[in-house]
């Protein structure tokens, strides 16, 4: 999939995925790997730049957290902010592909 | 790992702002990159296959910097450094006339330091030395006194390095030679030029933060010391200045008498400069009161500066060609100036 048409959707999909679970950055980028089944290609250093303004943006909040392993994590979860503009963005994202997919259904015998 | 960590400086130490968010950042970045490299690991990869992968999979350095700073901001340090890399690179295709510039210009420098330290302590030291020892280096303002004193503390401590190095010079030579032979013969680094360059730095560096301090603490004492020096011992050099005064106006007579007026104006000209001289010399004064045992050393002053003026009268005289003028003006002259420097 075309890397630029994810990138606009980076945010969404990370409002999306941590509405279901706090999550870290890593466990991010796996989830839409496996959920896709690879189908994304996008570099996984985009995704801190999208985690640090959502959380300027007051959309979702990291803590760290130290592992038995001694390893620290840093997990991220929605806010109230942040699942008001999830509702938002998916409405708008829904209208975009309703949209989209008309004139690609009227186009697609030409095409 | 090493190569992980290289990426990681390559990425966020640009990213403006303070030192713990660059640092949360590395931490969140390293963290992801450790848990791709350990998946790629248990997927069957090498150590250094799997940090590829995770690198790769992470993007360029330069893209995920760009966004980073995009969002953070970017240090103007960083920046600057990161030009002047780009300019070196660009630069140093010449590198070998680079690092001969480089080699020669630290060498002409030790080179130079090393006259300066031995003409200093053949010429300058030995009378620094007599004067120190006569205890002449007095300020004339106690404030300034520690300064000298700590500038002649400086200076007595490095004369004995110095010495020390003038004397047994071939000895530090013959070290120096077999120091420089062993690093030529023994060390085989990649780096040797650079270490090589770096010798010589260090050396330049410290030849000339001596040759500084040597400087300093030989100027300082002089200059702070130099009005006491001379208040202490005035007689001589007024003594010299009242036979030039005398001198030039004898010739200045005689140059009026046979109307050679361009003798005059240059006898004139001797005589003014030295009466200016004796007026501006802030010992002048006390120096020709103690032979005119006059009371006030003001009334001296303003007679050498009223004998100064009238000399304008004496040079309008002679550029008029009037000898009557100038017997005139010049004994309004006299006058002045036997009020100053008449003996007792």
């Amino acid at each position: 999939m075309d890397s630029e048409l994810l990138k606009g959707t980076l945010s969404l999909l990370i409002l999306s995925l941590l509405s279901r679970k706090p999550m870290y950055g890593y466990e991010i980028a796996a989830t839409v790997h496996r959920d896709t089944d690879g189908a994304f290609t996008w570099r996984e250093g985009s995704l801190y730049p999208n985690l640090h303004k959502l959380q300027a943006d007051g959309l979702i909040a990291g803590e760290w957290e130290e592992k038995d392993t001694g390893r620290k994590r840093r997990y991220y979860h929605i806010t109230q902010k942040g699942r008001r503009a999830l509702r938002e963005k998916l409405k708008s994202w829904k209208e975009l592909c309703q949209g989209v997919k008309r004139i690609l259904e009227r186009t697609d015998g030409q095409a | 790992m090493d190569k992980l960590e290289l990426y990681l400086d390559q990425v966020c130490r640009g990213i403006a702002g303070p030192r713990s968010l660059r640092q949360h950042v590395r931490q969140e970045l390293r963290e992801h990159l450790l848990d791709a490299v350990a998946v790629h690991r248990a997927a069957g990869l090498t150590e250094e296959q799997a940090i590829a992968k995770a690198l790769d999979d992470f993007g360029g350095p330069e893209e995920v910097r760009g966004e980073l700073e995009t969002f953070h901001g970017h240090r103007l340090l960083t920046t600057v450094v990161d030009k002047s890399l780009e300019w070196k690179e660009k630069t140093m295709k010449a590198r070998w006339l680079w690092t001969t510039m480089a080699h020669l210009s630290l060498a002409a420098l030790i080179v130079l330091d090393g006259f300066f330290i031995v003409w200093s302590m053949i010429f300058l030291v030995p009378s620094y030395i007599k004067v120190h020892e006569d205890g002449l280096l007095e300020a004339a303002n106690a404030d300034v006194q520690p300064y000298v004193d700590r500038a002649d503390e400086l200076l007595m401590a490095l004369v004995p390095v110095a010495n020390n190095l003038a004397t047994y010079w071939f000895l530090w030579a013959f070290l120096l030679i077999v120091v420089w032979g062993l690093f030529e013969w023994r060390v085989h680094s990649e780096n040797k030029s650079l270490m090589r360059l770096s010798a010589l730095g260090l050396a330049a560096l410290v030849l000339t933060v001596s040759v500084g301090l040597t400087g300093i603490s030989l100027l300082v004492p002089y200059a702070v010391a130099l009005p006491t020096l001379y208040g202490q011992s005035p007689e001589p050099i007024v003594r010299d200045d009242t036979a030039a005064i005398a001198t030039a106006l004898e010739g200045l007579e005689k140059s009026v008498a046979a109307r050679d007026w361009k003798a005059s104006e240059l006898d004139l000209s001797d005589a003014w400069s030295a009466v200016r001289d004796l007026a501006g010399r802030g010992a002048a004064a006390p120096a020709l009161l103690s032979r005119a045992e006059q009371p006030k050393i003001d009334q001296i002053r303003a007679a050498l500066q009223s004998a100064s003026h009238s000399m304008i009268d004496i040079q309008n005289a002679i550029l008029a060609k009037d000898p009557d003028r100038v017997s005139a003006t010049l004994k309004t002259f006299r006058d002045a100036y036997q009020t100053a420097v008449a003996e007792p």
